[in-house]
């Protein structure tokens, strides 16, 4: 983890509301399911640094990437940066996605705000020639980022009214297919589509990595702010520091 | 130029420390900022037993500031001892620890536990804690019961004995006074203000416990005017805080008459704000030619 100051690449919509930004990168190198905090505005408001997950890492340019939705204040003063523009980034913070148990093919779902660390994790595990299974959904056509899909992966997207891709969820994509035995499934994306990733693996007793999100502070493990409940003895783990990768069968599912 | 501050038996090399809970027990922060710089580490609550800390979620941003509620999520005084106490003690800089409790006996037990070890420079004493035995009402609201277990801790130790003052009381100076009274080294202030944010989607508050803790800039004018109160009650040192985010605003906690001064939520916004803070108020005394911090007393 360190400090340092970003430019801007490029900022560009890449779907309805949602944002592809591409920066300079000073720090150490980043892992898929990591992320960082930024801040690329002066003053009381918005105060607190945001997070947001890694979608690229490019090692020989040294530039990174991530894809935002435009939700509140932070968000919306984002669309606005410029290429040359300077952020103040911390990190890469957090754990990563863990490599697929041994013999198991990596099936990884996404969505919403959850595509950017799902990409990142299917390119690096495309690379090291695990072929994964990517499955995307989004609300309708509008809402499917136009951004470079990793090569080398099966990539199936999934739209709710079946404007673009499958009909359906990914939830419904993936209880569609019958070859999924042995997989290690991968999620990041809203709640419902995790805690359906999260069932399906348990009927299949297969392991689930989910990556999950929770309001920050400090982002670095220091003031407790970003707890979730566990099913552990200490009864709560911090997503920045613990996370936000977990293991799905320590989470509790409402 | 003196930087240093006194209080009861203890001296700190500089004004400049960092808010209790804001910073956990030093060591993520250490991997960021030059903790030799430091006036010194206020480190999060401790409490005699592992405390997992409050429902979720647990923060909310409101304007200029936010509320959290952890619940002094701590690891507990055992834990504490093996895996935060040695970190504390090689640090470069003072470590004062932050005591919690439910009741009195709570807080003169781990001050005792705490005596055997030499990972600290001093305490701080978090009397925003509900009492148990006061039907949950917070220590430091009532003068009586700030006098009575500052009376009991003052045996204890030789070391700086800090109140840390809760604002959330109709006089401030008359808490401070009561701390004087038991035997305090120094007071604190202010811990966080109480407040509310309600989610009307869902119909409820949207941090489970319904009120939390506000801090940050929002906070700084309550902060620094009860400052300025307890300055006219009792001749303790004062460490301010409260939306600490610039040498501006810790230079207007120092004319307010605080001694010292902690940087929290500030933290979270850029984590090398205590020492711009710090560098600033060097720069303010250089230009005013200000020779020591007793220089900032007594202007109006
Ligand atoms: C580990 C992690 C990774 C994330 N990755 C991405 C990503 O890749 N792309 C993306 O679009 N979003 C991501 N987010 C969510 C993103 O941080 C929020 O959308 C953003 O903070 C909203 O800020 P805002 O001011 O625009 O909206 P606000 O109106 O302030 O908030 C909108 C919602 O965002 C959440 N939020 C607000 N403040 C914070 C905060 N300080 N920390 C975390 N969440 C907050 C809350 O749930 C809130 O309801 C991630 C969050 C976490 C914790
Ligand atoms: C996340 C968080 C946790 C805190 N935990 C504690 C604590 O454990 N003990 C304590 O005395 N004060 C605690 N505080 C209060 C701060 O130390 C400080 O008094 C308050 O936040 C005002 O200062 P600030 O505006 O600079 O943050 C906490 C504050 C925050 C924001
Ligand atoms: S955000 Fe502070 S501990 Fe996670």
């Amino acid at each position: 983890m360190e400090q340092f100051h970003s430019e801007v690449i490029s900022c560009r919509e890449s779907a309805r509301d949602y944002y592809e930004l591409i920066f300079t990168w000073k720090g150490p190198v980043p892992l898929p399911g990591q992320f960082l905090t930024l801040r690329c505005w002066e003053g009381d408001s918005p105060l607190l640094r945001r997070p947001f997950a890694l979608s690229s890492y490019d090692a020989a340019e040294r530039r990174a990437s991530l894809i935002f939705q435009k939700r509140g204040p932070a968000t919306s003063l984002m669309t606005h940066l410029k290429t040359g523009d300077h952020m103040d980034i911390l990190g890469p913070l957090g754990g990563t996605f863990p490599p697929p148990e041994t013999g198991r093919r990596p099936v990884i779902t996404g969505g919403g705000i959850g595509t950017g660390p799902v990409l990142f994790l299917a390119d690096a595990l495309s690379r090291a020639g695990l072929r994964p299974l990517l499955v995307l959904g989004f609300r309708d056509k509008n809402f499917v980022p136009r951004v470079h899909l990793p090569l080398g992966c099966e990539t199936v997207i999934c739209t709710d009214d079946g404007s673009a891709g499958q009909e359906g969820t990914v939830i419904d994509y993936l209880r569609s297919r019958d070859d999924l035995a042995g997989s290690h499934f991968y999620g990041c994306g809203p709640n419902p589509m995790l805690k359906g990733l999260h069932e399906l693996a348990v009927e299949q007793n297969a392991p689930c990595s989910v990556s999950v999100e929770e309001v920050m502070a400090c982002g670095i493990g220091a003031c407790q702010g970003c707890a979730i409940p566990v099913n552990l003895p200490r009864k709560f783990l911090r997503v920045c520091q613990d996370g936000p990768v977990f293991d799905s069968r320590i989470l509790v599912w409402t | 130029m003196d930087l240093t501050v006194t209080i009861g038996s203890g001296t700190l090399p500089n004004p400049v420390g960092v808010a209790s809970g804001t910073f956990g027990f030093g060591e993520e922060y250490g991997r960021l900022i030059d903790l030799s710089r430091l006036g010194a580490v206020y480190a999060k609550a401790l409490t005699l037993e592992h405390r997992p800390g409050n429902d979720t979620p647990r923060m909310v941003e409101t304007p200029s500031g936010m509320l959290n509620s952890i619940g002094l999520a701590n690891p507990g005084w055992e834990r504490f001892r093996v895996e935060k106490a040695p970190f504390l003690r090689d640090m470069a800089c003072p470590a004062v620890l932050n005591i919690g409790g439910k009741k009195e006996s709570d807080y003169l037990e781990l001050v005792e536990k705490c005596e055997e070890l030499d990972c600290h420079w001093g305490y701080e004493i978090n009397i925003s804690c509900p009492n148990v035995k006061a039907g949950g009402l917070a220590f430091g609201t009532d003068t009586h019961q700030v006098e009575s277990l500052t009376k009991k801790l003052r045996p204890l130790t030789k070391k700086p004995l800090i109140m840390k003052l809760t604002p959330n009381v109709t006089d401030i100076g008359e808490i401070a006074k009561a701390a004087e009274a038991g035997g305090a080294d120094a007071v604190s202030a202010i811990n966080t203000l109480k407040g509310m944010v309600i989610d009307t989607k869902k119909r409820r508050p949207v941090i489970p416990a319904g009120t939390a803790g506000l801090s940050g800039a929002a906070v700084r004018p309550v902060g620094v005017a009860c400052v300025y109160r307890i300055a006219q009650c009792v001749s303790l040192p004062i460490i301010g805080l409260g939306g600490i985010f610039t040498a501006d605003h810790a230079i207007q906690y120092l004319l307010a008459g605080a001694s010292a001064v902690q940087v929290g939520t500030a933290l979270f916004v850029d984590p090398r704000i205590p020492l711009q803070v710090l560098e600033g108020i060097e720069a303010y005394m250089d230009a005013n030619g200000f020779t020591s911090l007793k220089d900032f007393h007594g202007h109006f």
